[in-house]
């Protein structure tokens, strides 16, 4: 009942091959409508030509429970018309469109080609910089001491007012080293 | 099992959970804690891999009626807002997204102050020394000195994260404007700290941080209390809470992973399972005693639920922000509308918290403010949106009305057979019009930044992070569940420390005072342990 198994969906890979799910008529009209809904302009490809097997065999692996939507969103009742397609969709069946269109879109900026032309590299790992960060030297974090204290006082029911209060940083002492790098401990007061 | 029954039994892992269980360990208690989730490894979160905003949709859904997890339970919605929740040791800090402000002086005061609901029994400078402790524990990063609460004490143990250019860019339009900001208060590491790695700007938080930065309990309290001697049994969901001839609790019934039903017995129970889990659990426990449900003499029980109604304020920037970077847990804040000024047309206000946007996939399906769009314009929407947002969050106090509640399905269950909670809920007027001004504000804010284009949420569905106010605080036994120590008024030996204590919602994310109060109530248990009343 409870526990998350080594088979749960946590893990990434779905069926086996999801692709054998799909047709080839299913095929012609997923790029029929990848190629409508993200077409070939402004320097970017079109997603019938970026979505290959391997791309929505990824998507459908990295997440099984879009086969069955999918297969409904390109089932051969709704007819040719890529327009009347969506439209029926739309209409009658929005978590199946959502789902269509999750696919698509997931397989086109996955595509390493398509992330390069978009100039997004992916999420990254950033180091955070030590040190006084410059919005302190900007004067910005000035500018909102001088304006005082902003709490209101649930005694008076006004602006606090706080006697000595700061108008400036530097009126502080900053310290990048604030505190102590072990937790649970009684930290550090760097005033 | 132990052969000695438990001192104290937790439900729920979560964010009070691991408080109270770590404080009660340090002093001694046999601590034993039960959690219907699973322990996670860092290699389980998505936010490394290719796969990320797709897995974010499903598998790391922030709501469980997404996610549909076998330890999840399903939530049937009767409101605009979605709750959202994990389940698993950490609870929801698992994907929380570490976001660390404190209830303001105010917050506790709002029926004097200003008409309206109800003050609390205790205050912000009561909670002070334990907002100074839970910050060390959790390990938060910030700046100190914000002029919109007292002066502190005690600081941060960490510098602040970086605020991102969208942050400097909306710093600078707040200082033309002469409107507060301050770099937020996360509880992230901006530095190595207790063990853990610093922050890397990846800004997948909600889906649960792969370097462990963010301060989840599973990393910041839980080895720490089972190294004292808390045990920790996962994979036990809870059914209810038993009691006895003398109206004491005397432990709970649970199920285990392969169905087997369990009984876990304990002098004191701590209800921790968030405000929408304990109600349920109370309502479950119903008995001849206590037939409208456990601690429920004043009817309150599941009712008074607070969420945060939750806008979202859009700004594009022509230049690159990079701002599919950045911690999660808001790069800076506002409260220059925060306070009471009853000519705006309602009482009380709201937190702004500027947050990343996202990658490709969330800006072709925008999940806040925003439109798809198809056709050869799908690439300027991707070109124009990618990396050039900022996003003000914008969290309204939702005051208290009886009508929200909680209450339990009679038709939907878990995969336990437990019945499902039902979550009743709209969104007064005050909170409405509070929302419309308040958009009105950012939009300004974003315009004075630069923005050439805003684009406005004005009730997101997927914003019920913040549960609250199904059990709350107070001296009257008719008019609260709670005393002002978070012990029930009619079972003495069962405590709840989660957010249903909340009498109030404040504007601002909760779970830094959820954690203070956690504590609070932690250190009474141990001060009234010798006249505590424990079943024979
Ligand atoms: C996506 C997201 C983002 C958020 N971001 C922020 C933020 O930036 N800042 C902020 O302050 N807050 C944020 N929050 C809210 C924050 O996570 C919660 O306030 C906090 O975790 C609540 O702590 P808790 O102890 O009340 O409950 P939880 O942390 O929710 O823990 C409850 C635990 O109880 C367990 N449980 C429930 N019922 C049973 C049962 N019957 N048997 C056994 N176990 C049970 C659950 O499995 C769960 O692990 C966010 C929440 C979400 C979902
Ligand atoms: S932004 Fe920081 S806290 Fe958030 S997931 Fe990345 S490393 Fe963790």
């Amino acid at each position: 009942m409870t526990a998350s198994s080594a088979s749960s969906p946590m893990s990434t890979t779905g069926g086996s091959e999801p692709l054998a799910t799909l047709d080839a008529g299913s095929r012609a009209h997923l790029a029929a409508i990848a190629g409508r809904l993200i077409p070939e302009a402004h320097g970017m490809p079109s997603a019938a030509e970026v979505l290959t097997d391997d791309r929505v065999r990824f998507v459908l692996q990295a997440r099984p429970d879009l086969v069955e939507p999918l297969r409904g969103a390109l089932r051969v009742e709704l007819g040719d018309d890529v327009q009347a397609r969506l439209d029926a969709l739309g209409r009658g069946d929005p978590a199946i469109l959502g789902a269509l269109h999750l696919v698509i879109v997931a397989g086109y900026y996955t595509d390493r080609r398509v992330r390069e032309l978009i100039g997004y590299p992916g999420q990254l790992a950033i180091e955070v910089k030590s040190g006084a960060p410059s919005y302190l030297d900007e004067g910005l974090i000035d500018a909102v001491l001088a304006r005082g204290p902003v709490w209101r006082d649930p005694v008076t029911g006004r602006r606090a007012e706080v006697a000595g209060a700061p108008r400036t940083y530097k009126e502080r002492v900053w310290s990048t080293t604030a505190g102590s790098t072990q937790g649970g401990n009684d930290g550090g007061d760097s005033t | 099992m132990a052969s000695e029954p438990a001192d104290v039994l937790i439900v729920g892992a979560g964010a009070s959970g691991a408080v109270v269980a770590l404080r009660l360990a340090e002093a001694g208690f046999r601590v034993v804690c039960l959690e219907q989730g699973d322990w996670h490894d860092l290699a389980d979160y998505p936010g490394v891999r290719l796969d990320w905003e797709l897995q974010q949709r499903k598998t790391w859904a922030t709501s469980p009626n997404i996610r549909q997890l076998p330890e999840d339970y399903p939530i049937v919605e009767d409101s605009p807002v979605s709750p959202l929740m994990f389940n698993g040791v950490g609870g929801s800090t698992l994907i929380f997204a570490g976001a660390w402000p404190r209830a303001l002086p105010s917050d506790f005061r709002v029926r004097s102050l200003d008409g309206v609901a109800d003050d609390w029994p205790i205050d912000y400078f009561e909670l002070l020394p334990y907002f100074y402790r839970t910050d060390r524990a959790f390990g938060v990063s910030a700046l100190p000195g914000d002029p919109a609460y007292p002066p502190d004490t005690d600081e941060a143990p960490m510098p602040p994260l970086p605020i991102g250019s969208a942050g400097l860019k909306i710093a600078r339009a707040h200082t033309r404007l002469g409107w507060h900001w301050w770099p937020e208060f996360n509880a992230i590491n901006s530095t190595p700290y207790d063990g853990r790695r610093p922050c890397v700007q990846r800004s997948t938080c909600q889906s649960g941080c792969n370097e462990g930065a963010k301060a989840s309990t599973d990393l910041t309290h839980w080895p720490k209390a089972i190294a004292k001697g808390a045990r920790l049994i996962t994979g036990a969901r809870v059914r209810r809470i038993e009691t006895n001839d003398a109206g004491l609790a005397t432990g709970a019934t649970w199920i285990d992973r392969e169905g087997a039903e369990r009984f876990e017995p304990a002098s004191v129970v701590v209800l921790a399972a968030n405000a929408i889990g304990t109600p349920r659990l109370l309502l479950l426990s119903a008995s001849g005693r206590y037939p409208d449900g456990l601690a429920n003499s004043s009817g309150l029980v599941g009712r008074r639920l607070m969420m945060h109604p939750f806008a979202n304020v859009a700004g594009l920037f022509e230049e690159p922000l990079m701002s599919w970077q950045g911690q999660f847990g808001d790069l800076i804040e506002s409260l220059e509308f925060y306070e009471t000024d009853e000519k705006r047309g309602f009482v009380r206000g709201a937190r702004w918290g500027l947050a990343p946007t996202g990658g490709p996939i969330n800006t072709a399906l925008p999940s806040r403010a925003g439109e798809q769009v198809w056709g050869p314009d799908h690439h300027l929407h991707v070109r124009t949106h990618l990396g050039h947002g900022a996003n003000w969050g914008i969290f309204a106090e939702d005051l208290p009305d009886e009508t929200n509640r909680v209450t339990l399905s009679t038709t939907v269950t878990d995969s336990s057979g437990i019945p499902a909670p039902e979550v009743h809920y709209s969104m007064a007027e005050n909170a409405r019009r509070m929302l419309d001004f308040h958009i009105e504000r950012a939009t300004e804010s974003m315009l004075e930044a630069g923005a050439f284009k805003v684009e406005v949420d004005r009730l997101m569905r997927y914003s019920g992070w913040h549960l609250l106010g199904t059990a709350r605080m107070g001296d009257d036994p008719e008019t609260s569940v709670l005393d002002p120590w978070n012990r029930t008024h009619d079972v003495p030996n069962l405590y709840i420390v989660d957010g249903s204590c909340f009498v109030t919602s404040s504007g601002v994310n909760p779970t830094s005072t959820i954690a203070a109060i956690a504590l609070r109530a932690a250190d009474h248990i141990v001060e009234s342990r010798f006249n505590q009343q424990v079943p024979a």
